[in-house]
Order: C-alpha cells, then sequence, then structure tokens
C-alpha cells in the first residue's frame, strides 16, 4: 500500500483536536456536549466555553461511522438497498430512492408510472412521518414534551401504513433499480392511507396550538442561530434551512423527479433566517405534503406493472448495468440528499459516494451558528437545523 | 414542409462555426451555459448529458481558476467525490456543483496522480469544501493545500493514516488484526471469509 507522508504540522494539528474538559483560567473551560445530550443523537460537539457564551465549538462526529461506502462495493447492486438504507434513519426511503434512481440511470430504465406513482407515495409516507420525529425531538428540546407524545403517536400510523406495504416499520428495503419490490396491498390500505391524511390535517391545528403558536417556542427561537442568504449558499445549506434564509430551492420543483412534476404544490419561503423561521417553514411544509398525498391519492395508482421487464433481473446478485455514472438526488426532510454512483461494468458498485444534507449543514455551518450563543442555545440550534450525524459519518 | 427544412437549414448554418472548434452543444439552457463558460476557460472541455446535467473535464493545475470561474453560475458546491482508479493510478475527483438560479447540475471532473495525489483548497470560494476535503484527506490521502484543518475528522485516530476507501486497502486483512482471526465472518458454507 502505497501511504503519502502527512506534513508535521497537520499531525500536531491532529493531536490538538484531542481535547478534555479542563479550565483554562477561571471563567473559560472547554465542555463535552454529546453523545450522551438527547439533541446531539450519536454525535458531540467540543465546546470552548466563556461562562454561559460560546467561544468556539469543534464538531466531533464519527460516532457512527460503519463504513457504508466501502461495504457497498462489495456487494451486488440490489443486496446494497438493505445497507445503505442505514444512512438516514428517520426516512430510511430516502437513499434507497436516490440509490435505485441513479442505478435506473445508468442502465436506461423507464421506470412503470405505477412504481413512480409508489415511490412517490412512499417518499412523501417518509416525509411525514420524519416530520413528526423531528417535531418529537425538537418539542422534547424546549420543554414542551406533550407535541412530542403526540408526534410520536402519529408516526405510529405511518409505522403501521409502511409495514403493511413493506414489510418493514422502520427499514422498508422496498424501493429498488427497476420498480418497487411488492405491489399495493389493495384498496383497503389506500382508504387507510387517506384516513390518516384527513386526521393528520385535522391535527395540525393541534400542533400549532401546543408548539408552532406557542410563546414559549417564541422565545427560545426568536433570533437564535441567524444565517444569511449568502452565508447559506455558500455552505451548501439546503431544503428547510435554505429557504428560511428566501431562496426558494426545492429539488422538487427545480430538479424534479417521479411524479412531481404532475403535483401542485407551494415552496414556503422565509426571509429571517433564524430558528423561528426555519421551524415556520417546517410547519407549512408539513401542510404541503399532506397536501401532494391527497392529491396523489386523488389521482389514484395508474394501472400496468410495477417493476420494468428485464432478463437481467432473473439472477438478480448477477445483475451487471453498463459502464457509467449518475447522480440522482431528492429533497428529504432534511435537504438536498444525493449519491454518485459509479458502474464499472461488473456486478458490485464501483463507488456509491452519499450527500447528506446535514454534511453541509452540520459540520462548518454549526461551528459558525454556535459561536457567541448560549449554552442553552445549543440544543435550539441543532434541532432547527434538523442535524442528522449518520449523514456525515455513514 | 418547407418552413421546417429552412428553419433547419438555418440552425446548421449557425451551428457550424461552434462545431469547427468545440464539440457540438444542443441550443438549450444547458448548451448556452456550456457554451458560456467554455468560451472563458478554454482549457475545460464542456458537455451536457442530459436534461439539467452538464459535464467539465479540467485539468488539475487549473481546477482552483475554474471553479472560481464556475462559482458566478453554479452557487452550491454539493459534494467532493472521489473515485480511485487503481488500474490508471489515479484519483479522479468529482466537484459536485448546482445552480440554483438555473437549476443545472455540473460534474467538474478532474484527475491527479496516486502517489502524489495533492490539490488546491477551495475553500476560499465555498467554505463548505472545508468538510469535503476532510472526508477525502481521511478517507484516500488527498491533501489539499491550504486546508488548515486536514486530520482525523470521522475515523478512529487509529485509523488515520489508513485511507480505508483506497481500492488497496486490504479490508479483511484490516478486520483480522482488530478483531482477530475467531472473529466469526464466515458465509453459511462456511468456506468464504466474508466482511
Amino acid at each position: 500500500m502505497t501511504n503519502i507522508e502527512v506534513p508535521k504540522e497537520l499531525r500536531e494539528e491532529a493531536k490538538q483536536h484531542d481535547m478534555y474538559l479542563h479550565p483554562i483560567d477561571k471563567d473559560t473551560y472547554e465542555l463535552f456536549f454529546g453523545p450522551q445530550h438527547m439533541a446531539t443523537e450519536n454525535f458531540s460537539i467540543i465546546l470552548k466555553m466563556d461562562g454561559n457564551r460560546i467561544e468556539r465549538a469543534i464538531v466531533n462526529p464519527g460516532f457512527l461511522h460503519r463504513g457504508f461506502e466501502k461495504l457497498a462495493e462489495q456487494r451486488p447492486y440490489f443486496t446494497n438497498i438493505a445497507l445503505i438504507l442505514r444512512i438516514c434513519v428517520p426516512e430510511s426511503d430516502v437513499p434507497e430512492n436516490i440509490y435505485s434512481m441513479a442505478v435506473d440511470e445508468i442502465v436506461g430504465w423507464e421506470v412503470p408510472e405505477r412504481a413512480q406513482w409508489i415511490r412517490t407515495v412512499v417518499l412523501e409516507m417518509a416525509r411525514m412521518s420524519a416530520w413528526m420525529f423531528w417535531i418529537m425531538g425538537f418539542g422534547n428540546e424546549i420543554g414542551l414534551y406533550t407535541a412530542g407524545q403526540w408526534a410520536a403517536a402519529y408516526r405510529e400510523r405511518f409505522m403501521r401504513l409502511f409495514e403493511e406495504l413493506t414489510g418493514g416499520r422502520v427499514y422498508h428495503i422496498y424501493t429498488v433499480p427497476g420498480g418497487v419490490r411488492r405491489d399495493i396491498p389493495g384498496d383497503k390500505w389506500l382508504r387507510q392511507l387517506r384516513d390518516t391524511v384527513e386526521y393528520l390535517k385535522g391535527k395540525m391545528k393541534d400542533f400549532d396550538e401546543i408548539l408552532f403558536d406557542n410563546y414559549i417556542m417564541f422565545e427560545r427561537t426568536e433570533g437564535v442561530g441567524v444565517m444569511d442568504r449568502k452565508f447559506a449558499l455558500k455552505h451548501a445549506v439546503t431544503g428547510p434551512n435554505l429557504r428560511a434564509t428566501g431562496v426558494p430551492y426545492d429539488v422538487r420543483k427545480d430538479d424534479p423527479y417521479l411524479y412531481y412534476p404532475e403535483l401542485e404544490f407551494e415552496v414556503p419561503v422565509l426571509k429571517e433566517g433564524d430558528s423561528l423561521a426555519r421551524v415556520l417553514v417546517r410547519r407549512y411544509e408539513m401542510e404541503q405534503d399532506l397536501y401532494i398525498l391527497e392529491q396523489l391519492l386523488d389521482m389514484g395508482p395508474p394501472s400496468g406493472p410495477y417493476m420494468v421487464k428485464d432478463a437481467r433481473l432473473k439472477a438478480l446478485p448477477r445483475f451487471k448495468p453498463p459502464k457509467g455514472d449518475a447522480y440522482a438526488h431528492v429533497e428529504s426532510t432534511k435537504g438536498d440528499f444525493g449519491v454518485y454512483v459509479v458502474s464499472d461494468g461488473t456486478h458490485k458498485p464501483y463507488r456509491a459516494h452519499f450527500r447528506g444534507p446535514s454534511q453541509s449543514h452540520g459540520v462548518t455551518v454549526l461551528e459558525e451558528l454556535l459561536k457567541g450563543a448560549r449554552l442553552a442555545d445549543v440544543p435550539v440550534i441543532l434541532k432547527t437545523l434538523d442535524n442528522c450525524p449518520p449523514d456525515i459519518d455513514r | 414542409m418547407d418552413m421546417n427544412e429552412k428553419k433547419v437549414e438555418e440552425k446548421v448554418e449557425n451551428a457550424q462555426p461552434v462545431e469547427e472548434t468545440r464539440p457540438e452543444l444542443p441550443d438549450t439552457k444547458e448548451g448556452r451555459l456550456v457554451r458560456e463558460i467554455v468560451e472563458k476557460a478554454p482549457y475545460a472541455e464542456g458537455s451536457v448529458r442530459r436534461e439539467r446535467r452538464v459535464e467539465f473535464r479540467v485539468p488539475a493545475e487549473r481546477i482552483h481558476e475554474f471553479l472560481e470561474l464556475a462559482s458566478e453560475k453554479f452557487e452550491m458546491l454539493m459534494q467532493i467525490s472521489t473515485v480511485d482508479w487503481l488500474k490508471e493510478k489515479e484519483f479522479e475527483l468529482v466537484y459536485q456543483l448546482w445552480s440554483v438560479s438555473e437549476g443545472i447540475h455540473a460534474f467538474v471532473r478532474t484527475r491527479i496522480p496516486r502517489d502524489d495525489a495533492k490539490l488546491p483548497t477551495v475553500m476560499d470560494i465555498w467554505p463548505v469544501a472545508e468538510t469535503y476535503e476532510r472526508e477525502a484527506h481521511e478517507f484516500f490521502g488527498i491533501i489539499f493545500e491550504g486546508n488548515p484543518r486536514l486530520g482525523p475528522f470521522i475515523l478512529e485516530p487509529r485509523e488515520y493514516e489508513k485511507h480505508p476507501l483506497r481500492k488497496d486497502f486490504n479490508t479483511i486483512g484490516y478486520v483480522k488484526v482488530i478483531y482477530g482471526e475467531d472473529f466469526d465472518r464466515y458465509d453459511e458454507s462456511k468456506t468464504n471469509y466474508v466482511i
């Protein structure tokens, strides 16, 4: 193995990252925030504190590194689905879908209409259940526990629907290159989904009263962790965090995929760029997602097969796409989630490189926003950025 | 019919002078964008892959210059993907750019030799590149000159400088060293050691 010599200064710098909690002088000290703190989720930040103010923050990821990209290079294309979906825990359908879309593009498959419809429904359901997961975390961090408990219960409704559709509750292993693995269970499932959408539409008012229109929430988030439009673009912040700074960028509108070109929905944009704006953008998006699901149900699933017809699919472990590469991305609740897949013509991908949205807003952006914040603001900033550590570690 | 033929003839006449110097670019927003950038940077090769996907090939010496130019159109650097081409003894770096204003994704490809993997940092253009470069440095051993934070990032300190995502990294050997020979990672037939 050829090793490159790393310069001495870099090695010294690397050693300095290994910090310990100790007082520097009377008022200044270093503090490990996480991974034991609930807000950080398998992630830690080393804070250099001056009293209650943060002077400097160093993000310290790596607790969740499981080498997915290396492992994906050693497994056949279809086996990889069961692996890579673990990159994003709250919405595991996103990695499945982008990987399948990228392989579809390399092979040149036109995914059947019915499969596209099902994939869109699955993605929107994943978004809704991820929103519920986010309310759970955010509500708990600012002390409004009731909203969190409700959201956990509502997420359960989507989990049951997923279980009936795919057989799995959290990890679904459902979307595969070429289509989806199983058909919709029947009209009863569609009725149940419609009931759930109707039910949640009614519940949004309750969430407003207890969380989004709540004095405590406003006090905790207003003016905290402000970033402007230019800063957000330079740091490749995407998703609701970018839209809260006034940039109307949504992958579903700007790089449309699956059924989204045929759907009508708005992209909510706010200009303030603080934590409150980020929360409110998410609130409006939940409404839009319910509206999208309703439209999809009104259209009904198109008839036809749910998987492409290809002789190569008969022997899945030996499935070989042609040489090539593709980049596919979708809009997840955290932002723009992308993957770059390179095929060298063998039955394993040569490289699959994931771009999680938290890679951009969970490291440098977080470090910048934490500068000058109070210790109590750390969970608020973390949760309103919706940082997802597995995106960074993979 | 006549009208259509005339239109086609006109298009061909207009396209001819461009075709002499460059490979043909379609008259779409993607084609216009590529033409505009390649005119300013004649050292780069540009092409349109499909709707909303364009591609540039840039020599490694001029990558910083090119990305600075491209950043006027492409506001966001989404990722720096590294591909290890072992047979060619080269690393391919793909800078994934996204233009918010145009809605176009660009692959900017450059190749560097494996045994002297050095590139200038693009932190001054997009500060987010710091994270991507730290990742590429840790997993592939590429040195980005000017990035002050290259060092252990995601991996454990003992894994630093092993560069596990390189194709010649001995994964099974490393697992055996860390977890011992008895670590049961055999497949169902108990013949193949699997990772």
